[in-house]
């Protein structure tokens, strides 16, 4: 540029020159070239300062390359943090979830899990969770950014369009977008949940009742397989909390009839216990009162037979005294077995009062050998007593020895001739046990749990030749359990049978 | 002496907007106690019926001034929420609260700002005023004139933020939200007088990385041309061609709003920025907030650990002139929670907690743009609409 403005000035002097007077002009002329001469050199500056603002232009083009570099860098690695977050925040979410519905008990209250923190950690802008109990039909049990009137708008929607089955009947989650040509319905869904596209699934679980959810999409930068995924592994765990709460429903209802039945059961039980009582009782009274009844007439029959038999009212041939012998005879028999009945009774109404107090353990089966001596001896049964050291028994012992008498009486009956019978009694902690033991027939297997019912007599060959009421074990139970003891009877047919009484022994 | 502020936050997630609504404001009421309400503000998704959520809350919290606004995400005491309504209650006999809104501001953004000034006076003769808490449409741009109009009401001594509504990022309609009114192109807000004082702090944390473009086209919030060039493809030179087509299918330029634009005002650390919401088929750019021509303009970048550096720093100027803080109400933009993403925007709000107080009741929501005056903290009482940020409005006396 300067040297440009130089040779113009040179030139410019130089016609100068030629057309004027040489020596009047020239020193006027030497000034002009000198300045020319200092402005060319003075364009050299600028000159220099030029190529250095376009040094720094072409620097601060580059350093802007660069930034466009960095900005494409910093947005890719934008989105894939942002996807990373939203995978993290995603499967944080699944983490959670699973947490929640496995404590859900109601397949209702599974649906209900899906709130908004599931649908914003999936990246998802609103999402509907429902339970299907048709392929036509949905109950939504959770709305995330919808308002119940859209809400029944989409399900009115997906109902009347036949979207609702194809979800159900092709479950996979997948992503519906604007364009969708796979459905006509799409379009106007889209719409009603405001969004440029929607992940669908169906919920499909083996037991328990269907249900569909429908999650929408934000930004379609988000890659819609990804979401499918996640929504899959959404999908599997509602369905096996579905299925689970459906088991746990089922087995909580089952319980739940059971108990009733138990109850029910229960109570008519108890009814029934109450109604026995009530007819043991009536039993009892009516036994009660016709015993005493009996008891009087029977008594006027013994002595009227007594008198006759004494001969008072005249001499008797050998025929008429044996008819009043077998009167008497059956009238003791019948006596004795009123006397057993009322007894039971009185125990069974509470009626009897029992004197307990210390029994001399010695002198008291003393007095029950002296009782059955006569019949020991026409058996000839051997007959011992082991008192192992035991002093006292506590008791009534009036009762007691009714008890003893009738345990040793039937031991006598079913003993054959030379056999024993043995009673021994020995201390077991607080309690004294006292047992007696035959050789007798033994007892039936079939017949030793009723053999202390009322009435109740072994159904034996050898039974139907002894005569008994029926009742001599029955009272003995009654009066052993209102000494607040118990008896049990071990027998083996042919060996003999082992009857153990157990009292408290204080 | 002087009644403390109480200030208690209520809190629901239910999907009916009445329920909801009411939920929140039992949650908010219960932990209030027996203390009187004094005013309400209440953030909501956009995903409710928006009246129906308003009448829940006014059910309970009956003739108490009310303001609030949709939002793009909500801000829990613990921690950022989505398709959730936030009601926080503020009580004390020694305040005046009264709400000032008006409508139209897409028309007569000053006249409207004057109107809702005047409104909200009326209702207020305590002095001092502390200042205006507003909530602005968040699909609108011309909130610079509703600010002047309500500074030229209140003088230049009251406080002027807030935050632009949002609609959970489909930029379709926001709402605002006057007592039992909910409405759009708007401005609602409550005036704080009395034995009160409001603190404010706000950042951004994001850094220029292009060369500074001169706008050369510029109208309102659309920006047209960049150094005689159309701004879109000035916008694809940086982002590329799939980028930028994928922003015009979208309709939306959801990932742009973590790269903001970024206007240099004053200072050399004064930035105000504005997000490109939309592209148009002319080569236009829509931005979040005015654009002046012949400014200069660079595209902005953030990291995740600046954000976060930026609200602790905007908290603690927020907190800086109180004496003591009652509440703590978070504005924070969009772009930030987008940039931030989830486990740090906890750790964003967890920051500003650590500055204000464990302790303080703190609410907020994600926002289209925030309201405060331009360099805050260099004492510039003008105030714009600013994105990409954070701004922290303290409570207390």
């Amino acid at each position: 540029m300067g040297y440009i403005v130089l040779a113009i000035g040179v030139l410019t002097t130089c016609v100068l020159a030629l057309s004027m007077d040489w020596l009047s002009f020239w020193p006027a002329l030497l000034t002009i070239l000198g300045c020319l001469i200092y402005l060319a050199l003075r364009s050299q500056g600028p000159h220099r300062s030029w190529d250095e603002l376009k040094r720094l232009q072409d620097a601060y083009d580059q350093l802007d390359r660069q930034a466009k570099l960095v900005i494409r860098t910093d947005l890719e690695l934008h989105r894939a943090q942002e996807e990373l977050d939203r995978r993290l925040a995603s499967l944080l979410s699944l983490h959670h979830f699973s947490q929640q519905v496995q404590v859900s008990l109601r397949p209702d209250e599974v649906f209900r899990k899906v709130d908004a923190s599931v649908v914003t950690n999936f990246g998802m802008l609103n999402g509907l969770a429902g339970l299907c109990r048709s392929l036509d039909a949905v109950e939504w049990q959770s709305l995330v950014g919808i308002s119940p009137p859209v809400a029944e708008q989409i399900k009115q929607h997906l109902m009347q369009t036949g979207l609702l089955k194809e979800i159900l009947t092709n479950p996979a989650p997948r992503v519906l977008h604007a364009g969708d040509a796979s459905h006509p319905a799409v379009p106007r869904l889209l719409e009603l949940l405001s969004v440029h596209s929607v992940v669908v699934a169906g919920i499909m679980p083996h037991t328990g009742p269907a249900g569909c959810l429908l999650l929408g999409r934000g930004g379609s930068s988000i890659s819609a397989k990804a979401d499918e995924d996640l929504v899959a592994i959404l999908v599997n765990q509602l369905g096996t909390a579905v299925e689970n709460s459906s088991l746990y429903e089922e087995a909580w209802a089952a319980k739940r009839e059971l108990e009733r039945k138990v109850q029910e059961r229960t109570k008519e039980l108890a009814d029934a216990n109450a109604q026995l009582l009530r007819l043991n009782k009536a039993k009892s009274d009516f036994v009660s009162a016709v015993s005493h009844e009996l008891r009087t007439p029977l008594a006027a029959i013994k002595g009227y037979a007594s008198l006759l038999g004494s001969g008072q009212f005249g001499p008797l041939a050998d025929a008429q005294k044996e008819r009043i012998q077998k009167i008497e005879k059956h009238t003791d028999l019948l006596t004795q077995f009123i006397t057993n009945l009322l007894d039971i009774a009185k125990i069974e109404a509470g009626r009897t009062t029992m004197e307990i107090r210390p029994i001399p353990v010695g002198e008291f089966f003393a007095t029950v050998e002296e009782l059955v001596h006569p019949q020991l001896q026409a058996k000839q049964i051997r007959y011992a007593v082991e008192l192992d050291g035991v002093q006292e028994l506590i008791g009534d012992a009036q009762h007691l020895r009714r008890v003893f008498m009738n345990l040793l009486s039937n031991a006598i009956k079913y003993t054959p001739e030379g056999g024993t019978i043995r009673v021994a009694v020995r201390r077991q902690g607080e309690l004294v046990e006292a047992t007696v033991t035959d050789t007798g027939h033994g007892i039936g297997p079939d017949d030793l749990p009723k053999l202390f019912q009322e009435f109740y007599r072994a159904n034996d060959p050898v039974n139907r030749e002894i005569r008994g009421t029926g009742l001599g074990l029955a009272l003995v139970k009654r009066i052993v359990e209102a000494h607040h003891g118990h008896i049990v009877v071990a027998s083996e047919k042919g060996k003999g049978s082992t009857f153990t009484v157990t009292l408290p022994a204080a | 002496m002087p009644e403390p502020l109480l200030a208690s936050i209520g809190w629901s997630a239910k999907p009916e907007a009445a329920r909801a609504g009411k939920e929140a404001a039992e949650a908010a009421m219960a932990r209030l106690g027996s203390a009187k309400p004094s005013c309400a503000l209440v953030f909501a998704s956009s995903w409710f019926d928006q009246a129906a959520l308003v009448y829940g809350a006014r059910s309970v919290l009956g003739q108490v001034p009310l303001a609030g606004g949709s939002t793009a995400g909500e801000i829990t005491p613990e921690g950022p929420s989505t398709h959730s309504c936030v009601v926080l209650v503020l009580s004390s006999p020694s305040i005046a609260c009264s709400l000032g809104m008006a409508q139209g501001v897409d028309t007569a953004p000053r006249e409207a700002g004057q109107q809702a000034a005047y409104a909200a006076l009326q209702g207020c003769k305590v002095i001092p005023r502390a200042g205006f808490l507003l909530f602005g449409d968040g699909l609108l741009t011309n909130y610079l004139d509703v600010a002047r109009g309500i500074q030229e009401v209140l003088g230049t001594g009251s406080l002027i933020v807030g935050g632009m509504t949002g609609d959970d990022l489909r930029y379709q309609r926001t709402y605002q939200y006057a007592n039992d009114q909910v409405v759009s192109r708007a401005v609602a807000g409550i005036l704080f007088a009395g034995h009160v004082k409001i603190g404010a702090g706000i950042e951004h944390g994001f850094a220029p990385i292009s060369k500074p473009r001169r706008i050369t086209k510029a109208r309102a919030h659309v920006l047209y041309e960049l150094d005689r060039q159309p701004a879109a493809s000035v916008y694809e030179e940086y982002f590329g061609p799939d980028e930028v087509r994928r922003m015009r299918d979208e309709g939306l330029a959801r990932q742009a709003v973590a790269y903001p634009l970024g206007i240099q005002l004053g200072g050399a650390d004064q930035w105000l920025l504005r997000n490109v919401v939309s592209l148009g088929i002319d080569g236009s750019l829509t931005c979040s907030g005015e654009l002046l021509e012949d400014t200069w303009l660079q595209l902005m970048i953030g990291s995740r650990e600046l954000a976060i550096e930026a609200a602790a720093k905007a908290a603690a100027h927020a907190i800086r002139t109180l004496n003591q803080v009652s509440c703590v109400i978070v504005f924070d933009s969009v772009s930030r929670r987008r940039l931030l993403g989830p486990r740090a925007a906890l750790t964003e709000l967890a920051a500003i907690r650590e500055a204000v107080g464990p302790a303080t009741p703190l609410a907020g929501c994600y926002t289209y743009g925030e309201q405060a005056p331009m360099g805050l903290s260099a004492g510039v009482p003008q105030t714009v609409t600013q994105t990409g940020s954070v701004l922290v409005v303290a409570l207390g006396t």
